[in-house]
């Protein structure tokens, strides 16, 4: 084999195998904390040590889930893992495509479950693209004329920011707010698909599981980690989604110790 | 679900249309085709009375003989390939309703039960056409070569007997063996496309059957000093990785070959294979 051919072999292979790593290691794992640290403005009341007075259940998962946003904001060397994991989405996404766009799908005359996860693990790829950039772009990079309402997320004002961005306003839902939270429910359900199903085909393009009683053992617990995913994911969206946003603004300053003054507070 | 089992999954329907087959009926079939290479490719259908116990081939037969199509107008023989007429040889292979199969086993009773049912016949879609359902598996032998999928035995002394192999191992190996080299699991792949730049084949996915092929031949006692060869060629492009587990190949199997296993026991290999390559390769 020539030289050329070889360094080819070897670097299809490395580009390959590293595209099915990236997918887990740092995304899937990144996706499995993002999702618990979010739904915990659906979990979070159980939070009994977010307690203050006066706090009610949506009170104290307001809180948990701004203390848990505040834990990360102060995390060392938080730029790096951001830059990671751009690096790491931006090498999966591109590299998806491409090898996505090499093939051509045909469940109209192969209608085998397989077959339709195939399509669809290409299909929630090109959504999670779109949905991860606007998912970025509006709450990372500020591009708030991408948000309805314009409201520009803080980490200091967690709950109550990302509320008014998938709700449309400050003061509930708008009808373009009420697509971006559906838009949020599709994308976040084509994302923990994606990872669920590609976690079950990583496994045997790796070789970890060969005999079909393995790939059939494999494909319940990830179909088992993707459902306990989609119930974090759907628990997070809805959650925001129908965050009363000066609740969560009067947590909120609660927590920054800001004197508050309940009878002074506009309505 | 066994690979048997999954080939099968419409045996149920199948099974009910036998039940129901109407004696001394004819059957539409729509045939799909083509003068020649690059040559345009049109539909013709042909009204054929049925026989107890016909098929498509004793169907195309009887068109062979009787080349006028429903409308009445006389046209050319169909052209097609077929062999043992048995599913052994996979030479009339070839899309039928939509779903890539052996015609010669494939009975009219299953698929057409009643008067005036039509029987869509299309030639291979991933292989170029050579004429009407007649179409060029080159590529196909052509990715059994990249594997080297065959046993070293030329030499200038004779190597003597091979080792002992297992019960066990003997079964698993015998599964492999009964690749007929049809195409099926090449046709129903989405990963695997149509290539008629001979020069691209190489590079382009290699389809199932060879990637089972080269698991059967690493896993023979005197094939397996070629491993590492296969395994280079299937960790390049177009080898391995590039299967998108769609498994629609161990489905549409006609001899029930454990096709996934294979890819991921290949896969498997691959692993190991550029492990040691970075730590003890010399290249």
């Amino acid at each position: 084999m020539s030289e050329n051919a070889d360094s080819m072999q070897t670097r299809h292979f490395l580009l390959r195998r590293l595209h099915s790593l990236t997918g887990i290691v740092p995304i899937g794992v990144f996706l499995i904390v993002h999702l618990t640290t979010n739904s915990t403005i659906a979990w979070g009341g159980l939070n009994t040590r977010a307690q203050s007075e006066g706090f009610g259940w949506m009170d104290r998962a307001i809180a948990t889930f701004q203390h848990e946003v505040e834990f990360i904001n102060n995390m060392p060397l938080l730029l790096l893992i951001e830059i990671t994991l751009w690096a790491a989405l931006g090498f999966h996404s591109v590299l998806g495509v491409y090898y996505a766009i090499s093939g051509k799908s045909n469940t109209g005359a192969y209608k085998y479950s397989s077959n339709f996860r195939y399509a669809l693990q290409r299909i929630t790829g090109y959504f999670g693209i779109f949905f991860i950039f606007y998912h970025v772009a509006t709450l990372r990079w500020g591009w708030t004329w991408l948000v309805p309402g314009g409201t520009k997320w803080s980490h200091e004002a967690a709950s109550s920011t990302f509320a008014a961005a998938i709700q449309g306003s400050t003061d509930g839902f708008t009808p373009v707010g009420f697509l971006v939270a559906c838009f949020y429910f599709l994308g976040v359900s084509a994302l923990v698909f994606h990872f669920a199903n590609g976690l079950w085909t990583a496994a045997i393009t790796w070789g970890i599981t060969i005999s079909r009683p393995a790939q059939k053992r494999w494909g319940v617990i990830c179909a088992g980690l993707g459902a306990g995913l989609m119930l974090m994911a759907w628990m997070s969206v809805i959650g925001f989604a129908t965050l009363d946003y000066e609740q969560a603004s009067r947590v909120e300053q609660i927590l920054h110790g800001e004197q508050i003054h309940l009878n002074d507070e506009p309505n | 679900m066994s690979e048997a089992e999954a080939y099968s999954y419409d045996a149920e329907m199948r099974k009910a249309n036998r039940a129901k087959a109407v004696a001394g009926r004819s059957v539409i079939f729509k045939i799909k085709r083509c003068d020649g290479p690059g040559k345009p490719a049109r539909w013709e259908s042909f009204k054929v009375p049925i026989e107890e116990g016909a098929n498509v081939i004793s169907s195309l037969n009887w068109i062979a003989a009787n080349p006028v199509t429903i409308e009445g107008k006389k046209t050319t023989p169909v052209v097609w390939e077929s062999n043992c007429l048995e599913e052994v040889c996979g030479a009339c292979t070839m899309v039928i309703n939509g779903r890539v199969r052996q015609s010669c086993s494939c009975l009219i009773n299953e698929y057409a039960p009643c008067e005036g049912d039509v029987m869509t016949l299309e030639p291979m879609s991933k292989f170029p056409v050579i004429r009407d359902l007649w179409v060029d598996r080159a590529r196909l032998f052509n990715n059994l070569t990249r594997v080297k999928a065959w046993v070293p035995i030329d030499g200038t002394y004779n190597m003597g007997p091979g080792p002992k192999e297992s019960h066990d191992h003997q079964q698993m190996r015998y599964a492999l063996s009964e690749c007929m080299s049809c195409g099926c699991c090449l046709d129903a792949c989405p990963q695997f496309i149509k290539e008629e730049d001979e020069s691209k084949w190489d590079s382009s996915f290699i389809g199932a059957h060879a990637i089972s092929q080269a698991r059967y031949f690493n896993e023979h006692e005197t094939g397996k000093q070629l491993k590492a060869d296969r395994m280079d060629a299937l960790s390049g492009a177009g080898g391995i990785n590039d299967c998108g587990n769609a498994q629609n190949c161990v489905k549409v199997c006609p001899k029930g070959i454990p096709l996934t296993e294979s890819i991921g026991a290949i896969g498997r290999s691959a692993t190991i294979h550029a492990i040691k390559q970075f730590f003890q390769g010399k290249k």
